[in-house]
């Protein structure tokens, strides 16, 4: 049990630690992981068990459009039920980590379950070895279709996959000519998926007839491949994809660009991709560091992540991340312990992702979404405020519940007290400007102390709305805008 | 317990349905249960914001559809179970608004009953209904784990169930069914059975059971009954059908063989390029081995079942198999 106004450093680092690898720690989580080693903690994340989470059955009986999967919500919602409800959050933080990157959009494929199948296929691969990643990234039908790598011919190529492989993938503009653009697509021709005539036309109709969407699988034409001689980044040889990806991996450039997206998703926010190659990283020594592990790890992404997660470069970044919607709106529903069975508050949930700025499965481009201070806005931060309130403001919630007794332990609260201590529950949170803080209090006062009588009946129910109050109001503050 | 072997109970006929993206209009929009009166056939739709009953026959005529989108008379928001009884009213059962809407012969809305709560008389979000023999209404009430029965204007009669998994215990039970007998047979679908009950509720028999034999269930949705006993079992979680004798052998399993359906052949035929495609594309295709269980399978096949939602056996001896992620209904005659 936690009491009021001591909150150890290691409950603290725990807590950060689950923020960026999670979507945050509730207080019985954190009674079990301050306890324990950090190193060892850091450890047990990077070697996730088997995924347990609210049944998928729950989900789609009460969801029926959710087993279908027909529109990008649908899929989003059933992502979203996972971060909120699994035991391994690590796993849809890399999913969310490589969605990011390697952003593939409904936009284009009206294909719901093929970017359901890409996100699984991230929650398989996202930890592994690169190269393996990478592979399974251009055997990915959704990715496919995304750059038109159906039509991507032998004696007829299309480069959109070639070129964005290349620059928004793996080694970032700036490190491979127009070349090596041509010699990786020609590399790729006969990389489509089952039936692609068929499933490009009723992907470019957005057809749903007659039975709805058919959902796709790689499939790979000798007939169609390029099986000449190519030369890529200084090799040369009879070239298919497999051998582009493994020249691909074993490149600095590739180390030191997927080391700064993990910094940039992990660490601290840096700036957007497209100014990176005339931007410095905030931390440059930070990046040679993971680039480093990244090299001499066979390209095992576990091994880099070990490294970040035990740096001091990451122990030192609390709160200089700002929580992307989904890691927010996960977040909150998850630390709050507001969703133990399938709920309509889910849909809203969808939406107003949408609303803040982030369609899972539908980013604005295949750049993906410019992130940090870029997510907030006049409109974004009245919708995450509204949401975050409205999420904590409930006082049924188990956390709240918590927080309550727990907060109780101590006998009656002042006001400034009270506020104090929930700040504590909610991060730690700082509120750095004292007029917030004076604010919260100013209205918590206008009710008196916080009183819990026996910690039963009328006066807990309370006490427990008054709690629940001052949570969402530090919910609305600035600083909760933060991981 | 007949002691003959039985290889096969139906073979399959036909499909109807088209996938139906609009709020009203032929079609179907995430069919979850069925029910059938004088040839025509109850179909509720789920889909949010197109949720409504529509009438159709076995030959493909759309007749009429009522019931709504929203939160007043007559509207669903997830609507579950449809029975219609003799004298034409239909019952539609919502586990989100937790009560029983009631309409007239001509679709007209006529009453609601029914509340949230675990008291007599409410709801822990209704999933299931039929119309017992003696004309009654029975609601499957999935989170109070019971089934209770109602007069038609929604007095409560009785009810009977609890949660867990022994004999008469029930595990968010989904679909019911009324057999010739008047015995209750219920989709008991966090145990993975079917459970049959007289009509008192006193329990007589166990169908199905988690186990790894053929005739395993997984999360079944609806259970229906023939004339001679036999029961058929929506197995949504293995999107298939189970096929069960009278003493609960199991005889034979479906996973589906969809074709082309009137409507479905229509909209091909105003699309000659999806359809040129089609004809020359293999629907049938192997799969990568991480599609390995039957619910991404049928993400791919499109004539297996595909969300096995509700099952019927109608008047005119055929099998009705609805898929609420196809928007259609697969038929099949029973030998």
């Amino acid at each position: 049990m936690v009491t009021v106004g001591n909150v150890t450093e290691g409950r603290s680092l725990m807590a950060h630690l689950i923020r960026r690898t999670g979507f945050g720690a509730t207080q019985s989580e954190l009674d079990r992981l301050e306890k324990l080693d950090y190193n060892k903690v850091v450890d047990q994340l990077l070697n996730p068990t088997e995924s347990n989470h609210l049944s998928d059955d729950l989900v789609f009986r009460y969801h029926t459009e959710v087993h279908e999967q027909r529109g990008g919500p649908w899929s989003a919602k059933q992502w979203l039920y996972r971060m909120v409800t699994t035991e391994t959050p690590i796993v849809e933080k890399m999913a969310l980590f490589w969605h990011g990157i390697f952003a593939t959009g409904y936009a284009k494929t009206n294909q719901a379950r093929a970017l359901s199948v890409q996100i699984d296929m991230f929650r398989r691969f996202g930890l592994g070895k690169f190269d393996v990643l990478l592979e399974e990234l251009s055997k990915d039908p959704a990715m496919i279709i995304w750059l038109d790598n159906q039509d991507n011919h032998s004696g007829a190529i299309n480069e959109n996959f070639g070129r964005e492989i290349l620059e928004l993938f793996s080694m970032g503009i700036g490190n491979y000519t127009e070349e090596d653009i041509k010699e990786c697509s020609r590399a790729f021709t006969g990389w489509t998926l089952r039936n692609a005539e068929y499933m490009s036309v009723r992907a470019m109709k957005d057809s749903i007839w007659p039975y709805g969407r058919i959902s796709w699988h790689y499939e790979y034409r000798d007939e169609d491949h390029d099986h000449g001689e190519k030369t890529f980044l200084g090799e040369t040889g009879n070239f298919n994809g497999s051998d582009i990806v493994s020249i691909i991996s074993k490149q600095r450039a590739t180390a030191t660009f997927i080391s700064r997206h993990l910094y940039d998703f992990f660490v601290a926010d840096e700036v957007p991709v497209p100014q990176w190659p005339y931007t410095p990283p905030r931390d440059p020594e930070a990046i040679e560091t993971l680039a480093d592990a990244y090299m001499s790890n066979g390209h095992d992404l576990t091994e880099v992540l070990r490294v970040l997660l035990k740096s001091d470069f990451f122990k030192d970044s609390c709160y200089e991340r700002i929580k992307c919607p989904a890691e927010y709106v996960a977040g909150c529903l998850r630390v709050s312990n507001s969703i133990i069975k399938p709920t309509m508050l889910m849909n809203e949930a969808v939406n107003v992702m949408e609303y803040m700025g982030q369609t899972l499965l539908n980013p604005p481009s295949v750049e993906g979404w410019h992130e940090g201070t870029e997510w907030i806005n006049s409109g974004s931060i009245v919708e995450r405020v509204n949401f975050a309130y409205e999420v904590w403001r409930n006082s049924g919630s188990l956390e709240v519940k918590d927080i309550t007794a727990r907060l109780s332990v101590s006998g009656d609260l002042r006001p400034e007290e009270a506020v104090e201590s929930c700040l504590k529950f909610m991060g730690p949170l700082e509120l750095t400007e004292d007029s917030a803080r004076n604010a919260i209090v100013d209205h918590v006062s206008k009710k008196g102390p916080i009183k819990f009588g026996d910690c039963t009946g009328e006066m807990m129910a309370d006490a427990e709305e008054r709690v629940a109050e001052i949570l969402a109001l530090i919910a609305a503050s600035k600083e909760y805008q933060r991981a | 317990m007949t002691s003959r072997t039985v290889i096969e109970r139906v073979t399959y006929d036909k499909t109807i349905g088209i996938v139906n993206n609009n709020p009203l209009g032929r079609g179907f929009a995430h069919p979850i249960d069925i029910a059938e009166r004088n040839g025509e056939l109850y179909v509720l739709n789920k889909h949010p914001g197109f949720t409504r009953v529509g009438v159709c026959t076995y030959r493909e005529e759309y007749l009429r559809e009522y019931g709504t989108y929203g939160h007043g008379d007559g509207q669903f928001w997830l609507p579950t179970g449809v029975a219609v009884n003799a004298d034409g009213y239909t019952f539609v059962c919502d586990e989100f608004h937790n009560n029983v809407t009631v309409f007239g012969i001509s679709g007209e809305f006529l009453e609601k009953w029914g509340e949230e709560g675990s008291d007599v008389g409410q709801f822990g979000g209704p999933s299931g209904i039929a119309i017992a023999n003696n004309g009654n209404i029975l609601v499957v009430d999935q989170n109070n784990n019971r089934i209770q029965e109602f007069q038609t204007d929604g007095t409560p009669v009785r009810s009977w169930g609890e949660s867990g998994n022994e004999i008469g215990q029930l595990n968010q039970p989904w679909g019911i069914c009324i057999g010739k007998d008047g015995s209750i047979y219920v989709a008991d679908w966090g145990n993975d059975r079917v459970q049959q009950f007289d009509s008192q509720g006193t329990p007589l028999k166990i169908f199905g059971g988690p186990s790894e034999n053929g005739g395993c269930l997984h999360r079944p949705s609806k259970p229906a009954v023939d004339s001679d006993g036999y029961l058929y079992v929506s197995d949504w979680g293995n999107e298939a059908v189970k096929i069960y004798s009278p003493s609960g052998q199991f005889i034979q399993s479906l996973r589906g063989e969809a074709t082309l359906s009137k409507w479905a052949q229509e909209f091909l035929d105003a699309n000659p390029d999806e359809s040129s495609q089609r004809d020359i594309s293999d629907l049938m295709p192997e799969l990568p081995s991480h599609f390995n269980t039957p619910y991404l399978i049928s993400t791919q096949i499109e004539s297996y079942f595909w969300g096995p939602s509700s099952v019927l056996v109608g008047e005119d001896n055929r099998l009705y198999v609805v898929e609420s992620s196809r928007h259609r209904i697969q038929i099949y005659e029973l030998l």
